[in-house]
């Protein structure tokens, strides 16, 4: 008894769903699409992820070079720039201290 | 660079696109197999098919941005989970902007306007069948509709869905002896108020 109505009403709610109208499945439809499109969107998520990590990454590698070049004696090229952009900048081919600077050569080398 | 382009090297492989592909065609299968009854679930329970449809749906988005990693066994539980909670919160707003509604007064021109999409059905039942079985669901869908939310929840998973006890248990956050208590009550009221009808 108990078993027949469980399975007769489990037909008729079968039925009534297989009756239900088109504008419905048509929404069921779209709304399954609209909850999969989710799917696309944590790839896109993911590389903004990187971003970060990628600025930083590159920061460390550039601290790291520029670091060891200044440790090993070589000039570095912030000094270069440091110095074409100073204002004070002796003029080393300058008429009047040509002699000069052609004098303290000589005496260096003897 | 370089390492951004290694990366996207990594997921732009034919073997993780193919992983991506096969668990969104896993869930789609899922939902589609899953979005009819749900629908029904949640008209019965809450008596408008607007409403239905945005339980379903938020359903299914939370389903997706949740739980899509979680495995296949795991989705039908979880999503009927999900959905008697979003039947439940409609269920409550609703009591509430109805005891608001009660104080303001009712409009007089509320003249929806019909889409004929909405009446067309989607199979022709048979013309010696459809009297008989239009009375059937109307019935049963009152009777069901009108049975407590817990009686109603309890045989809906069980009987409709097909959920075990232990499923619907989880579903419903409640013990297994719980279930049976409410899916009996539940079977007992129908059994009383169809007779013999169905």
């Amino acid at each position: 008894m108990s078993q027949d109505l469980e399975k007769r009403t489990r037909e008729v709610l079968e039925e009534s769903t297989a009756r239900l109208d088109g504008r419905t499945l048509s929404r069921l439809t779209q709304a399954r699409h609209a909850a999969l499109d989710q799917l696309q969107q944590p790839a896109r998520r993911r590389w903004n992820l990187f971003i970060p990590a990628g600025a930083a990454a590159a920061a460390a590698v550039l601290a790291v070079v520029m670091w060891s070049r200044t440790s090993t004696g070589d000039p570095s090229p912030v000094d270069d720039l440091e110095m074409l952009a100073d204002s004070d900048v002796p003029d080393f081919v300058d008429g009047e201290d040509l002699e000069f600077y052609e004098w303290a050569a000589g005496e260096t080398e003897t | 660079m370089t390492a951004f382009v290694t990366l996207r090297g990594v997921y732009n492989t034919p073997v993780f696109r193919d992983q991506e592909l096969m668990a969104s065609r896993a869930l789609e299968q899922f939902l589609a197999s899953v979005e009819k009854r749900a629908f029904k679930i949640a008209q019965l329970g809450l008596r408008n098919d607007d409403d239905a449809l945005d339980a379903v749906q938020d359903a299914m988005m939370k389903l997706v941005q949740s739980y899509a990693t979680r495995g296949s066994d795991e989705w039908r539980p979880l999503f009927y989970r999900i959905l008697a909670n979003g039947i439940r919160d409609m269920q409550r707003r609703r009591t509430v902007r109805g005891r608001i509604m009660a104080w303001l007064p009712q409009r007089e021109d509320e003249d929806e306007e019909s889409d004929p999409l909405a009446q067309a059905p989607s199979a022709e039942p048979t013309p010696a069948r459809r009297l008989e079985i239009d009375e059937a669901i109307g019935t049963l869908e009152t009777a069901i509709a009108g049975l407590p939310p817990r009686q109603q929840q309890a045989f809906l998973l069980r009987n409709f869905e097909g959920l075990d006890v232990s499923e619907t248990a989880s579903v419903m956050g409640c013990s297994e002896g719980s279930v049976k208590t409410h899916y009996f009550r539940a079977l007992e009221t129908l059994r009383a108020r169809l007779g013999e009808v169905i």
